[in-house]
């Protein structure tokens, strides 16, 4: 290529040469960015507000971005689970006092109506005749079975089976009743499938995988709202079901916009182009400010996950469980939740949240006393060395703790922990790895000493938390379940079989009162408080109630309206 | 000219294949992985996380995954995204347009303004507005982008309420003039210091050749002070700025981190930020890829525009 073949452009009388001159090209450069921002200041003084949504419209904001919106599939809950409950149902809903309410079944299963057999292993669920996909089919027990047939299908990279693992088999005695058999006595089956939410097995048994499926982007349910579109990087939003079982949704329409920046996602609901700001909430730091936004309100919303210190008792360091006690007696869990959390969170000494129907209200806190503490630890045989740590038979009480690196408040409550333990002569290191790094085998293959964080029970609100406590449960010792902490106690674990295969509500709550007496007194983790994240909501948004038994407030998106 | 493609053409792809090894070895060599993601999540036990591992195939030797990878690529399957579930090459080709546009803007208002400065304090060195350009030039390549950003966002949505927070286009569709809007506080912020680095490259580029023999010739033949700057010296500084402007094209595609996270800007660089926290293999190796083929397509504009403005660097490659 030569430069007399690109020529086009006649030579002006400064360039010596044919075509095309080095000045043209830079000119071209130069006025073509001109024009741009030219007509860019003229916009700036044609509209001079930034708009606030319209009426009817409820834009909810989230710092993280929804992309799965397959329920079976989607990795991210929070912010996959709004739209999980924005276009899907489940059986039945929890509301926010712990009831369980019917959505998709008639009624909720219980042994007084005959729903669940005596002996607990046969379920007789009854469904609504009168639901329909958004794509106007019929929807079915058939679908109820084909969402258990997936669940358990290996080829499908399912995130949980949410205790499905209990089936032994089930089958669809009519088109509205499903019968479901299980193992086992599993009185937390109930909560399985409020958390599972039901798919259309006339879309997808056709599809040849599951995994990529187009439905996973564009997915239809039975839910309040159908999905309209999803704009990546940006926002998703759904339109009203007109011919939802449960009435029809009072919204025109519904987004969830995706602000990836806290600060930016604030701004955004201060000037009211946005709604909602839910999910990862408002930041402590931001609550006095929330507070006193005009038009707005800031919300405290209890939330299922509690902070830990989670101590490996496979370390010669957290054997005995004096020492972890004398731990727990050292941390200033007050200092911590006023300081770095600005008094939001609720303390509890539980698995549990305090407002939780289960949390045992007799437990008695042992207090923040570094005096008794040291003392605990010289009676264990910890007695300070020369190097000022306390040490035994050769092993230093030292260890690391470890959390998501980059996570501000944890860090600052790391050193506020490393200080206070310094007082009683223990030595603590903060080693802090990305989320990706530390939550991996660091944590499954119980490779750190203690970790710093925020968990919630397995099947939540079911207070069964087996899956954590039980010896059997050490993935580390080839044991299957996410007891991370190597916590042994056969009394545990007979109390945890019995709470699961019990039934009635008061024989469970006095099983499950034991096994947090239990853990408070051996602590394998020592818990530190209740989350509660801090809503914002616009005073023209109505309708919206938090639910402190659920990760997502879209519980009953049907009733929200807006200004 | 023609030979002179098709041996940078096969050089290009020899680098590509090496850039494609090396990503992907690093990429798995890194502690942890998309698994962990999934650990974040309660419900999901250690069972499920060995299924799942199995199921995206990580429980392979990486060499097995690198060339399923490779075979995928050559057969035009890009593979599909952990996370989503969708066609990786979808999801990067869905946010190339926004990334585009931004970056776009941005390079275009930029090199305007930051030649113009350039040339300006240059000519005028060592006077009042070459010490000021020079001062500010400086003030903007220091500031944190995300500090400045949020700072605009403050004064101009918050407190003025003039221009949205921050997006590409209002949630209820919106035209032309209100993706422009949008489009404002992100370019002014990313602008600002790519107007620095033009300023002050132009600037150097331009005194060095103004002090050479052949403008002195220029000047002593008489000639007006403007044409020897047009003419002759500009002429002459076009040749790195090119260079400088080939370097800087990936930055279409590439977008921008922190500008496009603080502004909620829906494009690359916000797509590579979530997908290297959740470890998505496929999608960051499409977008490393993506990127090399760029930075080896720039590079290569770049010498063309050269022999185009210089013909001995013409002669010198053929």
């Amino acid at each position: 290529m030569t430069e007399n073949r690109l020529a086009t452009m006649p030579a002006d009388g400064a360039s010596t040469e044919r075509g095309l001159s080095r000045r043209d090209v830079l000119l071209a450069g130069l006025a073509l960015p001109a024009l741009g921002g030219g007509v860019g200041v003229a916009s700036l003084l044609v509209s001079n507000s930034a708009k606030a949504a319209a009426a009817g419209q409820c834009v909810v904001g989230v710092t993280q971005e929804a992309v799965n919106f397959n329920p079976l599939l989607y990795v991210n809950t929070g912010v996959e689970t709004c739209v999980e409950f924005t276009v899907f149902d489940s059986l039945w809903k929890i509301d926010p006092e712990g009831k369980f309410i019917p959505n998709l079944a008639t009624e909720i299963p219980t042994v007084e109506n005959g729903g669940v057999s005596k002996d607990g292993l046969t379920w007789t669920i009854k469904l609504r005749p009168d639901v329909t996909w958004h794509d106007g089919q019929p929807f079915s027990a058939d679908d109820v079975a084909f969402t258990l047939d997936v669940i358990m299908n290996p080829k499908v990279a399912v995130r949980s089976r949410q205790g499905h693992e209990h089936v032994e088999h089930y089958g669809v005695k009519d088109p509205h009743t499903i019968e479901i058999k299980l193992k086992d006595s599993f009185a937390p089956y109930l909560v399985s499938w409020q958390k599972t939410s039901v798919i259309p097995k006339h879309i997808l048994a056709s599809v040849p995988d599951i995994n990529t499926a187009p439905f996973n982007t564009n997915p239809v349910g039975t839910g309040p709202f159908k999905f309209k579109e999803r704009v990546a990087g940006s926002y998703i939003s759904f339109q009203p079901n007109p011919k939802y079982h449960g009435g029809v949704p009072k919204l025109a329409s519904l987004v969830q916009k995706y602000v990836p920046d806290q600060q930016s996602l604030f701004a955004q609901f201060q000037t009211g182009e946005v709604d909602v700001y839910d999910i990862q909430g408002i930041p402590p730091l931001l609550y006095q400010r929330a507070k006193t936004i005009p038009g707005a309100k800031a919300v405290l919303n209890p939330n299922p996950f509690v902070e830990f210190i989670y101590f490996n008792c496979g370390k010669p360091q957290f054997e005995d469980k004096r020492v972890r006690k004398a731990l727990y007696m050292a941390v200033d869990r007050k200092g911590w939740i006023d300081a770095v959390y600005y008094g939001v969170p609720v303390p509890t000494l539980s698995y549990l949240p305090p407002n939780h129907w289960a949390y045992n209200k007799s437990l008695v806190d042992p207090g923040y006393d570094p005096k008794k503490a040291a003392a605990l630890l010289d009676e264990a045989g910890w007695k300070v060395a020369s190097d000022g740590v306390r040490a035994k038979d050769g092993v230093r009480l030292a260890f690391t703790m470890s959390t998501t690196a980059g996570n501000k408040s944890r860090e600052q409550a790391q050193q506020l922990v490393q200080q206070n333990l310094k007082k009683i002569n223990v030595e603590m290191t903060i080693k802090n790895m990305p989320a990706s790094v530390v939550w991996g085998d660091y944590t499954v293959q119980s490779q750190f000493d203690t970790l710093m964080v925020g968990w919630d029970a397995l099947l939540y609100p079911d207070p069964d938390y087996g899956d954590r406590i039980r010896s059997t449960a050490i993935p580390a010792k080839g044991g299957s379940g996410s007891n991370y902490v190597q916590y042994q106690n056969p009394e545990i674990d007979k109390l945890s079989d019995q709470g699961v295969a019990t039934t009635n509500l008061q024989e469970r709550k006095a099983i499950y009162d034991k096994i947090q007496a239990i853990l408070l007194d051996d602590l394998p983790f020592a818990p530190i408080f209740s989350y509660q994240s801090i809503v914002g909501v616009r005073d023209r948004m109505k309708g919206y109630e938090v639910n402190p038994y659920l990760t997502s407030n879209f519980w009953n998106t049907p009733d929200w309206t807006t200004a | 000219m023609g030979r002179f493609l098709v041996n940078r053409v096969a050089q290009s792809a020899v680098l590509l294949v090496g850039v494609s090894v090396i990503g992907f070895a690093l990429m798995h060599l890194a502690p942890g992985g998309p698994l962990a993601m999934y650990t974040l999540n309660p419900t999901v036990t250690a069972q499920d996380i060995q299924r799942v591992k199995v199921q995206f195939g990580l429980d392979q030797p990486v060499w097995v995954q690198y060339f399923k990878w490779a075979a995928g690529i050559f057969t035009g399957n890009w593979g599909y995204s952990f996370f989503g579930g969708q066609p990786v090459r979808e999801v990067v080709f869905d946010r190339l347009p926004a990334t585009f546009e931004l970056m776009g803007s941005a390079l275009c208002l930029s090199l305007l303004i930051g030649v113009a400065i350039g040339v300006l304090s240059a000519v005028k060195r060592g006077s009042l507005l070459d010490h000021a350009t020079a001062v500010a030039a400086m003030v903007a390549l220091s500031l944190p982008t995300f500090w400045f950003g949020l700072l605009a966002i403050f004064i101009f949505a918050q407190t003025l309420g003039w221009l949205p927070a921050g997006g590409n286009h209002s949630t209820d569709g919106g035209g032309f003039l209100d993706g422009l809007r949008h489009l404002i506080l992100p370019v002014a912020v990313l602008a600002l210091v790519l107007v620095a680095q033009w300023s002050r490259y132009t600037r150097s580029y331009l005194l060095e050749i103004l002090n050479q023999d052949f403008i002195r010739t220029a000047r002593a033949k008489g000639l007006r002070p403007s044409r020897v700057l047009v003419n002759h010296a500009l002429r002459a500084a076009l040749v790195p700025l090119i260079t400088l402007g080939g370097l800087q094209l990936p930055l279409l595609v590439g977008g921008a981190l922190v500008t496009e996270t603080v502004f909620s800007w829906p494009g690359m660089g916000l797509l590579f930020v979530n997908a290297l926290g959740s470890r998505d293999y496929p999608v960051l190796m499409a977008i490393l890829m993506v990127g090399a083929f760029v930075v080896v397509l720039g590079n290569l504009i770049a010498d063309i525009l050269i022999a185009l403005v210089d013909p001995r660097a013409k002669i010198a490659h053929v």
